[in-house]
């Protein structure tokens, strides 16, 4: 292979509090697809802002065509042919697909200094005709599909001569049909000579298109194969690898009689007619990838946004749910994925935030009352062992483990007894959790139901009793706790 | 006063601050007093500080009941075209061939008032449209409709419920009906952002809009509900100034959105909303009659009090802006 067309050796990179990168080294040679896989905070994103030139590393080096790069910002990246195309397209969709091409350097038109549109609007058909592209240079790139969009990334990274292309999760948004168009360029590219480094949490799609796989867990690289000689249990082993903490508080709780009763919910173009059944004193887990639609089944049951088909019973009462205010109504209650997007009024203090779904309920007729809101905010600081100075104390003034309590404590004064939790224990500090697993725990000996999304596969094995997993607005597999490991987990996400 | 004070809702750290602002405001009125009441003999007298009360009447109760609506974010500039076309449809009705009757023509500007602030919330809520460029509209519509109305020309009303609600001066303790009105208007505000559950659910909203939704709380409809009650409280004050001035015309209350968003901006509450307290705007107008009744009193002209206006609601402004970041 000669010198490798990009390596990077010994890379290290911490963050306060955090170890992001511990000594990782790849290489990539031209023509060559390196997949990259790990689970969420194995280090694969820090590894790609150091390569893009938005993070810098701490330790290590990065050489190109074996000469010793220096990136001191994304521009110094991208002028040694270095692109990434993240999973959020950065297109800008209110120009034309030309503009977008040639964005910096149109033509101009010589004398007047105007811009040529006319040459624009050709040297970008010939550009896209060259790469066997089949897009109309005039056409406004809003109308795009995901798809489209994607291409025209991939065929401006071209034009600006990249030869090193990074791919975040580019079919997360992807029907069949276009992961296959996606996967025609990728092997185009790979005649051409450029190197690819494509990441994705679909394992599947991995050993299709990928020559070899390098994985990250915590930090470190545990290993690079070549895709011909690996297999998918094996690969799942080396990202999850890891021993099952031991501070799961889980108690052996009966299961009642069914909370709620989902029939055919189905939401077109996401979802497509799942059901399932919660039971009092049990926590269900649904699993999926981003994308798969699991939380739109949350967000469809509490009226977040609405369904399009299908039949849910609470207590045996077929109910419709269109509103928060609704699902509150028939005692389901929510903990969003983003505390402080949507749980937390955050610069008001913590008795507002625990009442504030309560309002109602505080005080009797007109009036507000403030005494029955210190009573009830103090209760649940000391239920669910809240540490902040006062009730009065804002909210943004306490550690994440600490707000994650004060969305839980809102939920519990709203007196739900079906609790659907968006992530309960994102980002917080352990000690938090294992207070938010004793708590759920609690709910569910007094006979309340959770179903629970989390993409902590450990939190997922240890806390929920039974696992649904859903695929592409499908569910693929159902298994009980004694059932259920990481490896049919992560295999069924890929039925 | 200090009562008062401490029945303010949420003791935190930051609110301690707030409630310090709105005391600031009140020794800062208390000084202007102060200094007209030296510099021209005529302002501290009982028929001077009674008719600036008068006068900041109308522009006050709109002021009330727009803090509610920037607590939540919003903004309602349709008031001053609101309260024109009050004025120009009550003249109107009185002035027909056959006369509307007096009792009718209040509950005939309370309809006007509520299906203005009803038509600016629906629009507002169902289609998300800006709160600026909307009311913005309905603020020139209002007071376009005056001019077709009353075909560009005043329109005088000699008539007794509007004459009573403007003019009357209750003997005995020689407080005119306009003031009682002002006053009645801020114990009821008081205590709906104060005390309320309504209240509550409005500095929520302010606060963070995706939460209060995901807290179950109707966002649409309690932003709904301060459009229409600020509709409603413009057409009482278009009611109060018809009385005043006893005639309808389209240009009443030009430019009134300005004083009344420089008083509630001057009480402390936030143009990036979830704060802001009745009491604060309550120091903001006082401030704000002070200041324009006392230059005129010792001789500046109105055209120079509107410049030293703008000035004033750019600093006020400016001023929040540097407190908040200090506090960072």
């Amino acid at each position: 292979m000669g010198s490798a067309l990009l390596e990077m050796r010994g890379v290290s990179k911490q963050f306060p509090g955090v170890q992001a990168l511990k000594n990782v080294s790849i290489d990539l040679g031209a023509g060559e697809v390196l997949g990259m896989v790990g689970e969420n905070g194995a280090g694969k994103s820090t590894l790609i802002k150091i390569l893009a030139g938005d993070y810098s590393m701490d330790v290590g080096e990065i050489l190109i065509n074996g000469q010793k790069a220096v990136f001191r910002s994304p521009s110094d990246a991208s002028s040694q042919g270095i692109r990434v195309l993240y999973q959020e397209l950065v297109t800008l969709d209110t120009l034309t697909v030309a503009e977008n091409l040639f964005v910096g350097h149109l033509p101009i038109r010589k004398g007047i200094g105007l811009v040529d549109w006319k040459e624009a609007n050709e040297s970008a058909k010939a550009v896209l005709r060259q790469m066997n592209i089949d897009l109309d240079p005039r056409t406004i790139v809003g109308d795009l599909t995901v798809h489209q969009k994607q291409v025209l990334e991939i065929a401006k990274a071209i034009h600006k001569k990249a030869t090193i292309l990074v791919m975040d999760e580019p079919t997360a948004a992807l029907g069949e049909e276009d992961t296959q168009s996606l996967f025609g360029i990728i092997r185009s590219l790979k005649e051409q000579g450029v190197g690819i480094i494509y990441i994705s949490h679909r394992l599947k799609e991995v050993f299709e298109i990928t020559d070899r796989v390098t994985v990250l867990r915590d930090g470190q690289k545990i290993g690079t194969v070549r895709t011909d000689q690996a297999n998918m249990a094996q690969l799942i082993g080396m990202m999850v690898g890891r021993e099952l903490a031991e501070f799961y508080p889980k108690r052996e709780i009966p299961v009642g009689e069914v909370l709620m009763e989902v029939r055919d919910l189905t939401i077109k173009g996401i979802i497509d007619r799942i059901s399932f059944s919660l039971h009092r004193g049990e926590i269900v887990g649904l699993f999926g990838l981003l994308g798969s639609g699991r939380m739109n089944v949350l967000r469809a049951l509490y009226g977040l946004d609405g369904y399009d088909g299908g039949i849910i019973r609470v207590k045996g009462k077929a109910v419709s749910i269109a509103s928060p205010d609704g699902a509150l109504g028939h005692g389901i209650g929510y903990m969003p994925i983003d505390r402080k997007l949507e749980g937390l009024a955050l610069g008001l203090p913590v008795a507002t935030n625990i009442t504030m779904a309560n309002i109602d309920q505080i005080g009797g007729g007109f009036f507000y009352n403030y005494k029955l809101e210190r009573q009830e905010a103090e209760k649940w600081v000391r239920d669910v062992s809240i540490r902040t100075p006062d009730i009065a104390t804002a909210v943004n003034s306490l550690s994440g483990g600490n707000q994650q309590k004060i969305v839980l404590a809102k939920l519990l004064e709203t007196g739900s007894k079906i609790f659907l939790m968006n992530e309960p224990t994102r980002g917080i500090d352990v000690g938090a959790k294992v207070d938010i697993y004793q708590m759920m725990e609690n709910l569910c000996e007094a006979g309340a139901g959770i179903l629970m999304i989390s993409s902590e596969l450990p939190e997922m094995l240890s806390m929920a009793d039974r696992i649904i997993v859903i695929a592409k607005g499908r569910i693929t597999a159902e298994f009980s706790r004694q059932e259920a490991t990481q490896e049919k987990l992560l295999h069924s996400t890929t039925l | 006063m200090a009562d008062a004070l401490q029945l303010e809702p949420e003791k935190s750290e930051k609110k301690r601050k707030k409630l310090s602002t709105t005391l600031i405001l009140f020794l800062a009125l208390t000084a202007m007093v102060a200094i007209f009441s030296v510099l021209s003999k005529d302002f501290y007298s009982f028929l001077n500080i009674s008719t600036m009360l008068t006068n900041i009447s109308f522009s006050g109760i709109v002021a009330g009941t727009l803090t509610f609506i920037l607590i939540t974010g919003g903004l309602d500039i349709s008031i001053g075209g609101n309260i024109a076309l009050t004025s120009c449809l009550v003249a109107y009705l009185f002035n027909l061939a056959k006369p509307v009757p007096g009792w009718a023509l209040v509950p005939i500007a309370l309809a006007l008032g509520a299906a203005i602030g009803a038509f600016n919330g629906l629009f507002i809520t169902r289609l998300d449209l800006n709160p600026i460029i909307t009311t913005l509209g309905t603020m020139s519509v209002t007071r376009g409709l005056g001019y077709v109305l009353t075909k560009s020309r005043s329109i005088l009303i000699m008539e007794d419920v509007t004459g009573f609600i403007g003019r009357t001066v209750i003997p005995g303790i020689q407080i005119p009906i306009p003031l009682i009105l002002l006053i009645l208007t801020y114990i009821l505000l008081f205590f709906l952002l104060g005390h309320s559950k309504f209240g509550r659910k409005v500095y929520i909203v302010g606060a963070n809009q995706a939460a209060a939704r995901v807290s179950g709380i109707r966002v649409n409809r309690v932003k709904f509900m301060l459009y229409l009650i600020s509709g409603i409280a413009a057409s009482v004050s278009g009611l109060i100034l018809t009385g005043q001035t006893a005639v309808g015309m389209p240009q009443h209350a030009n430019g009134v959105e300005l004083d009344v968003i420089t008083a509630v901006l001057l009480g402390g509450t936030a143009l990036s909303g979830g704060k802001g307290s009745i009491l604060g705007t309550l120091a903001g107008v006082l401030i704000l009659g002070v200041l324009f009744n006392g230059f005129t009193m010792i001789g500046f002209r109105y055209v120079h009090i509107r410049v030293f206006q703008g000035i004033l609601l750019i600093l006020i402004v400016a001023l929040y802006e540097l407190r908040e970041k200090k506090r960072y």
